[in-house]
C-alpha cells in the first residue's frame, strides 16, 4: 500500500475492529440501540393515532414521525459517539500500551485516524441499522428521499464531530474519566450550547438593512437548526424569530418603539408604539419573508448556503482542527523545527 | 553501537538523570542495575526516543535518538516494564498487528509470526487469546513482539520482573539465544545473580548517577574492598579464627552459616598461603572455597553510601 492508503487504512483500525466486535458490548449496544430508536417510533406513531383517531387527514404523520426519528437519533449518537472516542487514546495510556505504538513506524496521525476510524465505522454501523426504522416514514408520505439523505448527512458529520473532540480531550486530558465528562459537556455544547448562544446573542435586524437577517454563523454548529429545516419545520423557527431581535428603535420615523410579532405563514410584521404613527408600519419587504424561506441561510457568510450545508462544513473544520491538534499533542517527544536544540551542548548543571 | 553521553533529565528540581555516559559495543549484554527510581527506565526511554532528554544526547548504531527518531525506532526493540497487551487479540494476532505496525506486508507477517512464536516456545498457543496467559508467557511475548521488525539493538527494562525461577530461565534462555544470533542488548534488572551469568557488561547507576561501568570483571573489582573465602573446620572454629586474625593478608573474618567468612586483598597464592596456615596450624579444613559475593556486593557497595 502506497502511504496515503496506509494512513488512512492502518493496523489500528483492523486492530480495533477484532477487539470491539468480540466484546458483548458491541452487539447489545446495537440491538439496544435499535429497540430505543424503534419503540420511540411506534410511541410516537401511537400517540399520533391516538391523537387523531376520527379526524380524517388530521397532521402529517410521516414527517412528524421523521422530525422525532431524527432528532432522537442525533440525542442517542450524542452519547454513543463520545464513549466510543474519549477512552481512544487514554485507555492506551492508562494500559500502557502507547509507547509500544510510538516505537513502531506508525505515525502520529495515523494512530489518532485508525482510532477515529474505527469508533466512526461502529456509529455508521448504527445509522445503518436504523434505516429501516426511517424508512416507515414513508408509508405515510411528507418526506422525500433527499430530507432523508441530508439528515443522514447532518447526523453523521455531527457524531464525526462529537468523535473527534472525544479524540481531542482523549489525547489532552489522559484520563480516560476526566476526558469522556469533557467529552459530554462539548457534546451538550455543540448540540445545545451553540442554539442557545442564538437566543441570547441574537443578530441584530439593521432596519435598512435590504437583505433579510439570519441567526448567528455560530449557531449553525448545531444541528438542530439543520434538521428542523430539513424535516420541513423550519417556519417554527421563523415564526419564533430564533436568532434574530429588532432593535428598540424607531421605525417610521416616530419616537415609539417597534414592537414584532410572528405573522401567519411564517413571517414576521413589525409596528410602531410611539406617538406618533401608533398603528401597523409598513415595514420592508424582508422582514416579512425573512425567515420564511426553504432552509436557505438569508444573509451573512453562509448567504445562500442551506442551513445543513453551513452546518456541516463548520463542523468540518472543527474535525479538521481536532485531529491536527490531536496528532500534534500525542506523540511524548514533540519536534518542532523552531524547538530543535543542539542537544549535543554540554548538559546544563544538575543541584541535588 | 549504544552511545549515552551525559544524559541529564531534569524534573523540576529533581535531576532524574545527573550526567550519565555509556558505551555499549555491537553484540554486547548490558546489565543495566540500579535500585527503584535510580533512573534506569527514564534512561532507557531516552534511548527509546520516549523521553527528551534536557542535556546530553545518545545514539544508537551512529544515529542521533533526538534528531532521527523514526531511524532509531527502525533499529531497536523496546520492552518497557509493564506487559502492554491488548485483550480480545489472540498471541498470533497480537504479533501480526505489531509487524503492520512496522509496514511489513502480510506474506512477511506471516513468516515472522511463525518464527517469533518458535523462539518464545508459544507455537501450540498461537490461537490462545492474550489476556489469558500467563504472566511469563506474557512476559515471553512481550519480547518477541519487540522483536518483530528483527531489530540490530534490544532495550529490555525489567525482562524478569515477577516471574518465577522457571519463567526466568526460561527467559535467560531466550536471551541467551538472541545473543547468539548479534543482538546487543541492554537490560535492567534487579535479578543481580542472572545478570552476572547473562550480562558481559554492566552499569551501576543510583541517584541518577552512573556509579560504575564496564564488562562485570571489572566492575566487581574495581568496586569490592577484597576477596574472600568460605572455610569449613572440623572442630573449633574460633581455633581457627585465632589463626587467621593476626595474618596481614586478612582484613576481617567472621562466622557465618556455621563457617568462616575471611575477607583477604591478594590473589589465588595469598588464599593458598591462608589455607596452609590454618593446616599447619592443626585446623582440620573440611572446605576452602572462594565467595562470589560478586555483582550483588558490588551493587551494594556503589549504592549504599547515598541510599536512604
Amino acid at each position: 500500500m502506497n502511504r496515503v492508503a496506509t494512513a488512512f487504512w492502518n493496523p489500528i483500525v483492523a486492530k480495533e475492529y477484532r477487539s470491539r466486535m468480540r466484546t458483548w458490548r458491541s452487539p447489545v449496544a446495537m440491538m439496544v440501540y435499535i429497540l430505543l430508536i424503534g419503540g420511540l417510533g411506534f410511541a410516537v406513531f401511537s400517540v399520533m393515532a391516538y391523537a387523531n383517531s376520527g379526524i380524517t387527514g388530521g397532521g402529517n404523520y410521516g414527517q412528524i414521525l421523521f422530525s422525532a426519528l431524527i432528532g432522537f437519533q442525533v440525542i442517542l449518537l450524542a452519547f454513543v459517539t463520545p464513549a466510543l472516542t474519549a477512552g481512544a487514546i487514554s485507555s492506551e495510556r492508562e494500559r500502557q500500551t502507547i509507547d509500544l505504538l510510538f516505537v513502531t513506524r506508525i505515525p502520529p496521525f495515523s494512530i489518532i485516524w485508525g482510532k477515529l476510524l474505527a469508533s466512526m465505522s461502529f456509529v455508521v454501523l448504527l445509522l445503518i441499522l436504523s434505516i429501516p426504522i426511517f424508512s416507515l416514514v414513508f408509508l405515510f408520505g411528507g418526506i422525500e428521499l433527499d430530507q432523508v439523505v441530508y439528515a443522514f448527512l447532518v447526523t453523521l458529520v455531527t457524531a464525526l464531530t462529537l468523535g473527534v473532540m472525544g479524540i481531542l480531550f482523549s489525547t489532552w486530558l489522559r484520563r480516560s474519566l476526566v476526558a469522556t465528562v469533557v467529552s459530554y459537556v462539548a457534546a451538550f455544547v455543540l448540540i445545545v450550547g451553540t442554539l442557545a448562544f442564538g437566543l441570547f446573542f441574537p443578530t441584530q435586524i439593521d432596519p435598512n438593512a435590504t437583505k433579510a437577517p439570519a441567526p448567528p454563523a455560530f449557531t449553525y454548529l448545531s444541528p438542530v437548526i439543520s434538521l428542523v429545516w430539513i424535516a420541513g419545520d423550519g417556519s417554527y423557527l421563523s415564526a419564533s424569530s430564533y436568532g434574530v431581535r429588532y432593535p428598540n428603535t424607531v421605525v417610521g420615523g416616530g419616537s415609539g418603539n417597534t414592537v414584532c410579532q410572528s405573522a401567519p405563514g411564517g413571517g414576521t410584521s413589525c409596528y410602531s408604539t410611539g406617538s406618533s404613527s401608533g398603528g401597523l408600519v409598513s415595514t420592508s419587504g424582508f422582514v416579512q419573508s425573512a425567515q420564511a424561506g426553504t432552509g436557505t441561510v438569508p444573509s451573512g457568510f453562509f448567504e445562500g448556503w442551506q442551513y445543513w450545508q453551513a452546518t456541516i462544513v463548520m463542523q468540518l473544520a472543527i474535525c479538521l482542527v481536532a485531529l491536527l491538534v490531536s496528532a500534534f499533542i500525542l506523540p511524548p517527544v514533540r519536534r518542532l523545527p523552531w524547538r530543535r536544540r543542539n542537544l549535543t551542548k554540554s548538559a546544563p548543571a544538575v543541584s541535588e | 553501537m549504544i552511545t549515552a553521553e551525559n544524559l541529564t533529565k531534569v524534573y523540576g528540581k529533581r535531576a532524574a538523570l545527573d550526567h550519565v555516559s555509556f558505551e555499549v559495543p555491537e553484540g554486547e549484554i548490558f546489565g543495566f542495575v540500579g535500585p527503584n527510581g535510580a533512573g534506569k527506565t527514564t534512561t532507557l526511554r531516552i534511548l527509546a526516543a520516549l523521553l527528551e532528554p534536557t542535556g546530553g544526547h545518545a545514539s544508537i548504531g551512529g544515529v542521533d535518538v533526538a534528531k532521527q527518531p523514526d531511524l532509531v525506532h527502525s533499529r531497536l526493540g523496546y520492552m518497557p516494564d509493564f506487559f502492554g497487551v491488548y485483550d480480545k487479540l489472540t498471541v498470533s494476532e497480537y504479533l501480526d498487528f505489531y509487524a503492520a505496525c512496522y509496514r511489513q506486508n502480510k506474506q512477511r507477517r506471516t513468516k515472522v509470526v511463525a518464527e517469533l512464536l518458535e523462539l518464545i516456545g508459544l507455537t501450540e498457543r498461537r490461537d490462545q487469546l492474550v489476556d489469558t496467559l500467563s504472566r511469563g508467557l506474557k512476559q515471553r511475548l512481550c519480547l518477541a513482539r519487540a522483536l518483530v521488525h528483527d531489530p540490530v539493538v534490544l532495550l529490555l527494562d525489567e525482562p524478569a520482573s515477577g516471574l518465577d525461577p522457571r519463567a526466568r530461565v526460561d527467559m535467560r534462555e531466550i536471551l541467551k539465544e538472541l545473543r547468539r544470533m548479534g543482538k546487543t542488548i541492554v537490560i535492567s534488572s534487579h535479578i543481580l545473580p542472572e545478570l552476572t551469568e547473562l550480562c558481559t557488561m554492566i552499569g551501576i547507576i543510583d541517584h541518577g548517577r552512573m556509579r560504575a561501568t564496564g564488562s562485570v570483571q571489572e566492575v566487581i573489582q574495581h568496586l569490592s574492598a577484597g576477596r574472600r573465602v568460605r572455610i569449613a573446620v572440623v572442630g573449633d572454629a574460633e581455633a581457627a579464627l585465632e589463626i587467621l586474625k593476626p595474618l596481614a593478608s586478612v582484613s576481617h573474618t567472621e562466622i557465618a552459616n556455621g563457617a568462616i567468612e575471611a575477607t583477604y586483598e591478594g590473589d589465588d597464592s595469598t588464599a593458598a598461603e591462608i589455607l596452609q596456615a590454618l593446616t599447619a596450624g592443626g585446623i582440620k579444613v573440611s572446605a576452602f572455597s572462594q565467595v562470589d559475593g560478586g555483582l550483588e556486593e558490588a551493587f551494594m557497595r556503589a549504592t549504599s553510601d547515598e541510599v536512604g
